[in-house]
């Protein structure tokens, strides 16, 4: 593939050009860095030539700086609106894959390569999944492989007019890339007026049962990781049957999650093949719908991660998770620690559960590895509402999220809460005193010292699986609290030689390893 | 029936002395049901409205269906004594007047749960054992758990009828039965000696040994006889009765009574000579239809039958005539109004069962003196649904004070920790119930001693609770109930339609409640799971859930599975090393199996966390030849803290090692609940940590550094120790005739079980078999026994033991093998084991 066709340079140049940028910061994923100085390159020189040419009405043309950002914090799809601050850059151009998120701050152009499809064979399987299904089909795809949609549809449409004239064209929907430059919402720009503003969002979007839903006249409209379509009046996505174009990236998963009910298939474009899964759709959705949700209910500290600094509305969406868990009875503790990894995490033993703000692209982690499970905000809505059930929507969107949370009235009933791990009724600590939570802050220290001169047992009962209500309390729980003075023994001890060498292997550990 | 008014029955239960509460336990079709039934007939309260058309016992469809009692039906009986009959009683009386509130319990071993409910709020035991069967599997165990709750027995030799009409056997054979019965049932309780329950054991000539056809409706104690016979010989009742058992024989030629046998062709036992033989010559007169010589006989007892009952013949007379003579019902009343404890007597040495807190406070002494007038102590022992759906009753029993409708209570919990706000609620009871027979009558108030069922607490309790007055914070729950089986079956359910999943959780919350064994629980594959006792327990549950939890929606059930364990088999052929993600920190470790016994040791509590270690060292240094100083060095238990896997420290002058100790034994929490063969439990392995190497630096040597190296190098540590499978086993106890054994083998060696013990039952065609089986190859064993056997043998199974399956899990194409791709494949994990190189480090 060309490279400054895969890269777009000439675009990004005008883009540039077009709005006077002087600082323009590029973003690569790691597996695109190799590619930056290239880029770097030829963008400068396009944007030389540009500026050459245009010369004579743009005198006082400088030169554009341009500054490689890699190694991003968070997920790779986002745009690293932190990061472009601290060089001060007035825009940033996005390379790889992306979850178009909104940004808050800076205008962004994002550019998602074109990776090579053997367009034929992937309208062949289309056609095929046509013929062989009842229902019509949406057909969404990669980022990666937008370029190559034009083409599909036009091969589509040959074939389809060639094999049955009756079969009409209505069965096939198309998604759409929702933009490739982006511009900052004004709505996210001032933090004041945030609150006020979602309101108006929410009242917006009131017709949309889910939130992903918005209607718009003539059907309904439907985004999903920077595509969006939009089906006939009276159409609901549970209709339709979607063909996935494009590899098994988190972006999939989220469409397996959001569309649960629906058939899916994905061809993959590497392997020319379509891959037809439907355990596996069902099997994520059990489990995190579930059991990590069950398990949450059963948290007593709750973890927020912090996943995004760039994702529209992180602020609001924390602030609401923050509200949720305190009045569900529980304790929260935000996080900021860039991308989650089990090392990172296993520091705070303490939190039974995480709750992972990010775009909804990184949002979604395999919890197997980690010592607590990872949420989605969505799915600790679930959680942490009280008589909330699971109605088939999965909301991934921060957007969508408060649209949708603000239908969602908890019918509070007065029954306990049913724990299906601990087998019964539990009831969750602060909420039956929520009188007096206030007053236990204000005491939290007093008390954790109050705690801390009780006799522990040697043994302690469960180590951080729900048992303590504060971190002041798990740690009072731990049987090691730092240096402790032997009382018994105030002889000094003697002196003994330390260990030296490498720590990937001390002196003594090498000699005895070669007597063995 | 006795029709009564509700005030007529609320006047009675204040009476604490004249209250009876007693359940009914015995091996499955022992006639329980059946004895239960005659005696509701004649003694039932009823409320007066309803009258004549309700049938007690059978409160379920499907109970009446299957034939066997599923869930533990509560009845009141009420019973006025002549004081002719109570001039014996030497107990504290109040009137003549007694309430015995009577619970019929299920007798199969899958619905053993529902027994362990009853005999908590009861104080007596009617034990019913079949005179042919014997004592059987079930008998045992329900009178093992009697004992153990402090509750006195009575028993009754059930089934007479078959010796005189089935069986004919002569009155010394007959007799050598019943005492066998006897001497088999007394063998049990003697192991339950106990000062202040005093001798449990029964004796025919104390009375406490009843003789009864529960299907005919007849039964007799000695006492019966020993009135009659008492003026004929001159001699008092207690001197008779003694002489209706045991070594005492008459000969009517001399009327002389000797001890031994005299060898005379007329020389009877007393028990055969006086007892037996009437009864004998009564029924087989009955039989024969021989009327004219019958109705002599009659007079001659006093008997007087209805004009309209004369004209019956054949075995309907029969059972008219016995019905008359020895009423089933009076005869077991008097029993156990005469050797059952009152309430107020019960509650004097069930107090240190009962009550968790100090033996000397004042709920200790109002439970202790069935004090009306102190504080409500009350414990709630099992959910009952209510017919209103979605509701339940809870049920239990008043053990001190008194509760009334809209009594602010708190509810203790299972979790309940005295002066902790966990699983602890403050609530108002709505309504205060008593139960007359299918009908609910509300009451003001219920005093001590007896059973009750309150509205309104429902949502808060989940299976059993203890429940006082507002004001009582220092009030110490009521002991939970231990169960004597354990939930070892399960299936995965689903909903048909996906948006039915708000059914399902709200069905599975209420079926969690009206069972009180039943476990609820969500894998982590997100599916919602049943675990029961056994296949029929299941089988049961799944009913239940569908048709009256969850409204008739529909379900998908997975076949049934078992949980396995995980352990090794023996030490690990290297010390193992795991490293950091930084690779700054290593850990060193072995796997070893425990000593044969202590992982069961651990699972009674006899070792656990909370031992003081003195005491700890002490047993694993003399029962399993512990050095007394690794003793001392037991990090923790797992899972759970309290599970029977064990992390030991024996690294000698590691320098940071008490900073990584809860680190690692965070590690080991998840490690062994989710081992690296199939993330099942691991059971009976202990961990010794043999070398630590640690950064000097705190920062580098943190939780976040330790506890995913720590699961790492115990996965390492137990795949290198010979990693086996640990199968569920049940002990099965078979009984059937000679013929049936051929086809018994034949299922038990196609399902992989062996025969360990095969007995004849003396003086019986009956054999008794036990086996070990298998959980696995369990479901759909008894259709299999009873088609090999044409329906002659009946199997109950029990959870007895773990069992190591010999083939090597990591070694393809083993069974072991097989079962872990299994496993994982329904876990949604990789089928491929994760190998050991992902674990240890090199280096």
């Amino acid at each position: 593939m060309d490279f400054s066709s895969n890269y777009e340079i000439s675009r990004t140049a005008k883009f540039i050009r077009s709005r006077n940028f002087t600082r323009v910061a590029l973003q690569f994923p790691d597996e695109l860095l190799k590619d930056s100085t290239k880029v770097v390159s030829a963008l400068r020189d396009e944007l030389r030539s540009l500026s050459e040419s245009d010369a004579e009405g743009n005198r006082d043309y400088r030169d554009v700086g341009l500054f490689v950002m890699a190694d991003t914090t968070y997920g790779n799809c986002c745009v690293d609106e932190v990061g472009a601050s601290h060089v001060d850059a007035e825009c940033v151009v996005h390379y790889g894959h992306t979850c178009l998120s909104p940004t808050s701050t800076l205008p962004a152009l994002f550019v998602f390569g074109n990776a090579s499809i053997n367009s034929n064979d992937c309208a062949k399987s289309l056609s095929n999944c046509l013929l062989t299904n009842e229902k019509p089909i949406v057909v969404l795809f990669g980022l990666e492989y937008a370029h190559a949609i034009h083409h599909i549809k036009e091969i589509m449409e040959v074939e389809s007019s060639r094999l049955c004239g009756s079969k009409e064209n209505k069965a096939l929907c198309y998604a759409e890339v929702i933009c490739s430059i982006m511009d900052p919402e004004e709505r996210f720009k001032t933090p004041g007026r945030q609150l006020g503003s979602f309101d108006s969002y929410t009242a917006n979007g009131d017709c949309a049962n889910s939130g992903q839903m918005n209607s718009t006249g003539c059907g309904n409209k439907y985004t999903l990781g920077g595509l969006t379509w939009k089906l006939p009046e009276g159409h609901k996505m549970d209709d339709y049957m979607i063909f996935w174009i494009g590899s098994d990236n988190p972006t999939f998963v989220n469409a397996l999650l959001m569309y649960n009910n629906c058939h899916i298939v994905r061809y993959d474009a590497m392997e020319q093949k379509l891959v037809n899964d439907l355990s596996r759709q069902k099997s994520i959705r059990n489990r995190r719908l579930n059991y990590y949700v069950e398990k949450a209910k059963d948290a007593n500290i709750v973890g927020i991660l912090v996943g995004t600094l760039g994702v529209a509305g992180y602020i609001y969406i924390i602030q609401q998770m923050k509200e949720l868990i305190a009045a569900a009875g529980k304790k929260a503790y935000t996080f900021v620690m860039g991308r989650p990894n089990p090392a990172k995490l296993a520091n705070f033993l303490e939190c039974n559960v995480f709750i992972n703000v990010a775009c909804p692209q990184t949002t979604l982690l395999d919890s197997k590895e980690y010592h607590a499970p990872i949420i989605t905000p969505f799915e600790a809505l679930l959680a942490f509402n009280r008589g909330s059930h699971w109605t088939g929507a999965y909301v991934m969107e921060f957007g969508d999220l408060v649209a949708s949370s603000s239908l969602e009235v908890g019918n509070k009933e007065e029954e306990a809460r049913f724990s299906f791990f601990q087998g019964g009724y539990v009831e969750d600590f602060e909420l039956q005193g929520k009188g007096t939570v206030e007053e236990e802050r204000s005491f939290a220290l007093a008390e954790a010292a109050e705690k801390g001169l009780q006799v522990y047992d040697k043994y302690p009962y469960s180590l951080g699986k729900g048992t303590a209500k504060s971190g002041a309390e798990f740690f009072a729980s731990r049987s090691y609290h730092g240096l402790e003075i032997e009382k018994d023994d105030s002889s000094p001890r003697s002196v003994v030689i330390g260990r030296s060498g490498k720590a990937s292997g001390y002196k003594d550990e090498k000699s005895k390893k070669e007597n063995t | 029936m006795v029709k009564f008014t509700v005030e007529g029955l609320r006047r009675i239960m204040d009476l604490k002395h004249n209250i009876r509460n007693m359940s009914v336990i015995a091996h499955v079709d022992h006639g329980k049901s059946t004895l239960t039934d005659s005696l509701v007939a004649a003694a039932g309260i009823i409320a007066q409205e309803v009258a004549g058309d309700v049938r007690m016992t059978d409160t379920r469809q499907d109970e009446a269906e299957r034939g066997i009692t599923i869930k533990s039906t509560g009845i009141s009986l009420y019973y006025e004594m002549t004081d002719e009959s109570l001039k014996n009683y030497k107990g504290e009386r109040q009137g003549n007047e007694y309430l015995i509130n009577l619970i019929d319990s299920p007798g199969h071993v899958d619905f053993s749960s529902e027994v362990t409910a009853a005999l908590r709020i009861t104080d007596g035991a009617l034990v019913v054992v079949d005179c042919v069967e014997g004592v059987c599997v079930q008998t045992e165990t329900v009178l093992r758990q009697a004992l153990g709750e402090r509750i006195r027995p009575v028993l009754t030799v059930n089934k007479m009828d078959r010796c005189f009409l089935e069986l004919q056997v002569d009155g010394e054979e007959a007799y050598q039965t019943f005492q066998r019965v006897i001497e088999n049932a007394n063998v049990i309780m003697a192991t339950y000696e106990d000062p202040l329950l005093g001798d449990v054991q029964v004796y025919p000539e104390k009375g406490t040994v009843a003789f009864s056809a529960g299907l005919h409706g007849w039964a007799f104690t000695l006492t019966n006889f020993a009135k009659m016979y008492a003026s004929k010989f001159g001699v008092d009742e207690a001197k008779m009765m003694e002489r209706l058992w045991g070594e005492n024989f008459f000969d009517p030629a001399t009327k002389k009574w000797t001890s031994k046998n005299t060898g005379s062709p007329t020389c009877k036992r007393g028990f055969v000579q006086f007892c037996y033989e009437p009864i004998k010559q009564i029924i087989n007169t009955c039989m024969n239809d021989q009327k004219d010589k019958l109705w002599p006989m009659l007079q001659k007892l006093g008997v007087t039958m209805k004009a309209e009952e004369k004209d019956l013949i054949g075995k309907a007379l029969m059972k008219r005539v016995m019905q008359t003579w020895l009423p089933a019902s009076s005869a077991l009343l008097e029993m156990m109004i005469f050797h059952l404890p009152s309430p107020a007597k019960a509650q004097k040495y069930r107090v240190e069962n009962l009550y968790e807190g100090p033996l000397d406070d004042i709920y200790a002494t109002a439970i202790r003196n069935c004090d009306p007038e102190g504080p409500l102590m009350l414990y709630v022992s099992k959910m009952i649904p209510a017919s209103d759906k979605g509701r339940f009753f809870a049920f239990g029993r008043v053990f001190s004070g008194r509760v009334s409708t809209g009594l602010k209570v708190r509810i203790m919990g299972p979790n309940y920790v005295p002066g902790q706000k966990k699983d602890l609620y403050v609530k108002s009871v709505q309504r205060t119930v008593i139960w007359m027979g299918k009908k609910q009558e509300s009451v003001e108030d219920v005093p001590c001693g007896n059973t009750v069922a309150m509205v309104g607490l429902d949502q808060f309790i989940t299976k059993n609770a203890t429940l006082t007055n507002e004001k009582e914070v220092d009030a110490h729950p009521i002991r939970a109930m231990k169960f004597s089986v354990s939930p070892v079956v399960r299936v995965a359910v689903q909903c048909k339609v996906a948006s039915d999943l708000p059914k399902l959780v709200e069905g599975l919350k209420r079926l969690a409640k009206s069972d009180p064994m039943v476990v609820c629980t969500i894998e982590e594959s997100g599916e919602h799971i049943i675990a029961g006792a056994g296949e029929l327990h299941l089988e049961i549950c799944l009913k239940d859930l569908q048709e009256d939890f969850m409204g008739g929606a529909e379900i998908i059930q997975s076949d049934p599975v078992v949980s396995f364990r995980e352990t090794v088999h023996e030490k690990s052929c290297r010390t193992v090393m795991s490293k950091s993600p930084n690779k700054h920190n290593r850990l060193y470790m072995e796997a070893r199996p425990m000593e044969e016994g202590l992982a069961e040791a651990i699972d009674d509590g006899r070792i656990g966390p909370r031992d003081d270690p003195k005491v700890r060292g002490k047993i694993l240094s003399e029962e399993f030849g512990w050095d007394k100083d690794i003793a001392k060095k037991i990090w923790c238990f797992g899972p759970e803290t309290i599970g029977p896997n064990m992390v030991v420290d024996m690294c000698k002058g590691v320098q940071y090692l008490n900073e990584i100790k809860d680190s690692v034994v965070a590690g080991f929490q998840w490690a062994s609940k989710e081992g690296a063969l199939a993330e099942e439990n691991m059971r009976g392995i202990c961990f010794e940590v043999c070398d630590v190497v640690l950064h000097a630096d705190a920062i580098h040597r943190g939780g976040g550094q330790i506890i995913p190296t720590a699961r790492r190098v115990f996965y390492a540590s137990q795949l290198t120790a010979k990693p086996r499978l640990l199968e569920p086993v049940y002990l099965v106890e078979i009984q059937a005739p000679e013929q049936a054994l051929g086809g018994i083998y034949g299922v038990l060696n196609q399902k992989r079980g062996h025969v360990f013990e095969e007995m004849q039952r003396p003086g019986t065609p009956l054999y008794n078999i036990k086996a070990y089986l298998p959980v696995i190859e369990s479901f759909g064993f008894s259709g299999t026994l009873r088609a090999a056997t044409s329906g002659q043998a009946f199997p109950q199974c029990v959870f007895d033991h773990w069992d190591m399956m010999s083939s090597d899990p990591l070694e393809p194409g083993t069974q072991a093998a097989q079962l872990v791709a299994d496993i994982r494949k329904r876990k949604g994990l990789k089928e491929q084991m994760t190998p050991l190189s992902e674990y240890e480090d090199k280096l």
